[in-house]
């Protein structure tokens, strides 16, 4: 066990080491970075304003100080002059201490930007997840004990017909009956308590976990048909045990493997969804700062969210990845 | 006749599927004394599973039950109808054929076997599992206080069939059913599991039935012996009339295609031709008939209701084996050569 466990951290380590990696080099190479601090200045030849051979006021804006000044101030402050890897290596120290950088826009920690953004993002997913979980495990239990009865024919159906609604209009139709014209929640986003937090996170939650709920309720049904086929069923059967504590005890454990890998794969998803999802319901997520900084070219707060999110995308892949052999105990062994 | 435990009487058992009714029973019957060991010996698909299944209330709903079964004066199919708890399990149980996927994956051996004490004995957590560490001793698993925490995958096949049985054991039922325990374990490991049931069966009195195709399992063991064909049983009696006095053809043709040990090396067996007919809208005949060489035309006419001598020895045939009727009919196929049926019966091959 203790192997098995040194492994899948090594593994992980590796993984995020990728990550990183891909995520900076990605956002480094797309565009001039020294462009996104400065703007136009970037293109101003600053050894030739210093060879004497063009005045530096080329820009109106600037004519205080000097327009070099700034740009080699910028240079110095994001390492740009150093070689991309050598930027990364630095990087990846600053971040392993916990500094993400500084904005370009607003010079503010990026930590600082994102720190407020996540408990909200993470509660809303968390939720979300409550919501899907809440809803599949016991309707794909009922399905797949009635199996190809109507039952299972409508919640089959239903649950396609909500895998068909995308994201947003989901939302936007929830915040409309919900929120406006009964009344139930509130259309805008309120912190003032946890529990004023939650009511307020209800519909987005809901929003996000609809279509996850649908996907997991199917899945979940086909897995334990295969299940019920066991001999181990079987056996349980012969043991006298009820349907019910069958289903629970016994199929349920050995069916949620598949459920278990969407969930791990579909956080992606579910991060994509809710940024869309912060938009719709105004929620102050990372979602909501991530469109807006991509929008203002602030290239360290765009990275410093891409980062966490990803390294949080994986970090839930290695737990996804724990929790088959907390379900499956051969899994340990091989 | 002593004391009945369980009484079975023209039970069938049809299941709708697309391509038509599977019957899959078509009137079994028997009786099954307190302490005895009854095998129920057949090929497969003859309905022995079915058998077992209908009596341990594991068939699908889909199936289409009749007939009747009372077990220790109750009505089982009555029980199930309302869904009593605490029967299965508890007074009657049952063990699977392969222990490799008989037990559940994800729990362990000792958490499996104590479950059945909880539910049905409502015992605490802790007092389960040293029940279960007991049976474990009971069923001659070695270290049981090990093996209680170990998974299945990490036990042997005759080990995990051990605990099998430890757990159709754990209420301390009155009837077992084992549904061909044997056939997954290797044959050192065979002996062993039968010796144990044996055992146990001795041991607390329990009365047994035993589903076997092993014609030496079920001569080993059993005190009665039924022999089932195309959802029917065609002959039963005590063990060794069975084996020494067969009546039905099948039984005969069975008996005849296995090896004897004081028979020359290099002798031929007998294999019996053809296969098991279909079960779906089966036509009215002796569903044997077509394999069958003591088969004349009233076989291929009308279905041979049990005969013989009730209790003691019956067969249900037209022509039974090794008798004058019966060998007349065996002599008339041979002198032309082909049965009724159209099967041809070569010189030589099969002759007596």
């Amino acid at each position: 066990m203790t192997r098995f466990m040194i492994n899948k951290v090594a593994q992980l380590l590796l993984v995020l080491l990728a990550v990183t990696f891909l995520s900076f080099s990605a956002l480094n190479l797309l565009g001039d970075p020294l462009f996104n601090v400065v703007g136009p200045l970037a293109e101003l030849d600053c050894d030739a304003v210093e060879a004497g051979l063009i005045e530096d006021t080329t820009t109106t804006l600037n004519n205080q100080v000097g327009d070099c000044e700034i740009v080699a101030e910028a240079r110095a402050v994001y390492r740009l002059d150093e070689p991309v890897m050598k930027r990364y290596v630095l990087w990846l120290g600053d971040l392993i201490s916990g500094d993400l950088g500084t904005s370009f826009k607003n010079d503010l920690p990026v930590t600082e930007i994102l720190k407020d953004k996540f408990p909200v993002s993470i509660m809303l997913m968390v939720m979300a997840e409550i919501v899907a979980l809440g809803l599949a495990i016991p309707l794909g239990i009922y399905a797949a004990y009635r199996a190809n009865h109507r039952a299972d024919r409508i919640l089959s159906v239903g649950s396609f017909g909500v895998l068909s609604i995308p994201n947003f209009a989901l939302g936007v139709i929830l915040l409309y009956l919900f929120a406006l014209k009964w009344q139930i929640f509130p259309a805008t986003h309120d912190d003032s308590s946890f529990f004023a937090e939650m009511k307020s996170l209800s519909l987005p939650a809901i929003t996000l976990g609809a279509g996850l709920a649908a996907t997991y309720q199917r899945l979940l049904r086909t897995d334990l048909l295969t299940t019920l086929q066991e001999d181990f069923v079987h056996m349980a059967r012969a043991k006298g045990m009820t349907d019910s504590h069958i289903m629970w005890r016994h199929a349920l454990r050995p069916s949620l493997f598949s459920i278990i890998t969407v969930f791990g794969v579909n956080t992606g998803a579910l991060i994509g969804g809710s940024l869309v999802v912060e938009q719709i319901f105004s929620i102050p997520g990372v979602g909501r700062e991530l469109v807006q900084a991509v929008i203002r070219d602030d290239f360290p707060v765009v990275l410093g969210g891409v980062v966490v999110i990803a390294s949080g995308f994986v970090v839930i892949n290695f737990v996804v990845d724990l929790l088959y052999s907390w379900l499956d105990p051969r899994v340990r062994t091989t | 006749m002593a004391d009945t435990q369980l009484s079975v009487t023209d039970l069938q058992v049809r299941f709708p599927t697309d391509r038509g009714v599977v019957e899959a029973l078509n009137g079994v019957s028997f009786d099954l004394e307190k302490g005895q060991m009854l095998g129920i010996v057949g090929e497969s698909g003859s309905g022995k599973s079915v058998t077992a299944k209908t009596l341990m209330n594991l068939l699908p709903r889909t199936a289409e039950i009749d007939g009747e079964v009372i077990f220790e004066g109750e009505d089982v199919r009555a029980v199930a109808r309302e869904r009593r708890k605490h029967f299965w399990g508890v007074k009657m149980t049952m063990v699977f054929q392969d222990p490799m996927t008989s037990l559940n994956p994800v729990k362990r051996c000792g958490e499996q076997i104590a479950e059945t004490l909880r539910y049905h004995l409502g015992h605490g957590r802790k007092m389960a599992l040293r029940g279960a560490t007991d049976l474990l001793g009971q069923v001659g698993v070695p270290e049981p206080a090990k093996r209680v925490h170990q998974y299945p995958h990490e036990l042997s096949g005759g080990l995990r069939q051990r605990v099998v049985i430890a757990m159709a054991l754990a209420c301390e039922p009155s009837l077992l059913i084992a549904d061909e325990p044997t056939t997954a374990v290797d044959v050192t490991v065979q002996k062993h599991i039968l010796d144990l049931l044996d055992r146990l069966r001795r041991e607390r009195e329990m009365s047994m039935i035993l589903i076997t195709h092993d014609l030496g399992v079920a001569r080993g063991r059993c005190d009665d012996v039924a022999v089932m064909y195309a959802g029917r049983i065609v002959e039963r009696s005590a063990t060794e009339t069975l084996f020494n006095e067969s009546r039905h053809p099948y039984t005969d043709a069975l008996l005849r295609s296995i090896p004897h040990i004081d028979q020359p090396s290099h002798t031929r067996l007998d294999p019996i031709p053809g296969r098991p007919p279909e079960m779906i809208n089966p036509p009215v005949r002796c569903a044997y008939a077509p394999r069958c060489r003591h088969a004349r035309e009233d076989c291929l006419t009308s279905i041979p209701t049990m005969g013989g001598v009730t209790g003691v020895h019956e067969f249900a045939c037209h022509h039974p084996a090794n008798t004058d009727r019966g060998d007349a009919a065996l002599a008339a196929n041979v002198a032309v050569g082909v049965t009724p049926a159209g099967l041809h019966l070569t010189a030589g091959a099969g002759s007596e």
